[in-house]
């Protein structure tokens, strides 16, 4: 296992999180699309803390994990705000801000 | 036996992640995304790195995943399962794939550099120490605005996801 392996993987999983974004509809999907890429740079993060000797990287996924928890937390306080407004989660159907 | 592992843990978790994308409902969505985070787990100490291994269980799995899985159960999403572009829109799935297509082509010509062909042995990991006296010393303010981060984010989904003029 060298770098590459672990920074490949990484870069797999944060490309089908981000395809996934694009085609996805369901706006719970599209926040679990989201913690894939995030654990994508995670899992980039601590391979380089292994592989380029630091302990930064296992600090920045210390903190980048808090913001994950609180993007979700709030992410799913929108998402049931808009379903008690729209009674849909569809986002295709929710396009108050397109004008 | 290493490589071996790495190999098994990473194909699952790829299908895994490709299972979030291609499921229709969202429970089986977030189900999957759970096996993702115990294979990604499992990398985490394959790395060396069993710290973030017990992070990754107990936050994500523990704490995000249920509250996902609290708010599918909630939400009632059994009406709204049709909601999906699927592969058969073409013009909606031809871009996500040139874009996932894209990240993968060019951080890869960025990993040519060669900066880090030089970081290709495994160097024996960090200790849970070392980590723990930088965390509380160098990175001390960084640590407590975390907690503020948590703390402002709690209080926002609340008030957020509270009824209209309702009492909390």
């Amino acid at each position: 296992m060298t770098l590459y392996h672990f920074v490949g993987l990484g870069m797999a999983l944060f490309a089908i999180g981000a395809a996934g974004f694009f085609i996805r509809n369901n706006a719970v999907v599209l926040l679990l699309c989201i913690e894939i890429m995030l654990n994508a740079v995670n899992l980039i993060f601590a391979s380089f803390a292994r592989f380029l000797y630091g302990t930064e990287g296992q600090i920045f996924i210390f903190i980048i994990m808090t913001i994950a928890a609180a993007e979700a937390a709030v992410g799913l306080g929108i998402i049931i705000a808009l379903y008690r407004s729209h009674k849909t989660l569809d986002m295709s159907l929710i396009k108050d801000l397109k004008g | 036996m290493e490589t071996v592992i790495f190999w098994i843990l990473s194909a699952f978790a790829v299908a895994a992640a490709l299972a979030v994308v291609f499921f229709k409902r969202a429970v089986n969505g977030v189900i999957s995304l759970l096996a993702l985070m115990l294979a990604l787990a499992g990398l985490y100490v394959l790395m060396g790195a069993p710290l973030v291994a017990f992070f990754q269980v107990i936050v994500y799995v523990g704490a995000v995943l249920v509250l996902f899985a609290f708010v599918i159960m909630l939400l009632n999403l059994k009406e709204s399962v049709r909601p999906l572009i699927f592969l058969a829109d073409v013009k909606a799935a031809t871009p996500a794939a040139l874009f996932a297509v894209g990240i993968v082509v060019l951080s890869w010509l960025a990993l040519q550099d060669g900066v880090f062909s030089k970081a290709a042995a495994l160097p024996p990991a960090s200790g849970l120490r070392q980590i723990a006296v930088d965390l509380f010393t160098r990175h001390l303010l960084v640590f407590e605005l975390a907690s503020v981060i948590l703390l402002v984010a709690a209080v926002a989904a609340i008030v957020i996801s509270r009824k209209e003029g309702g009492r909390p």
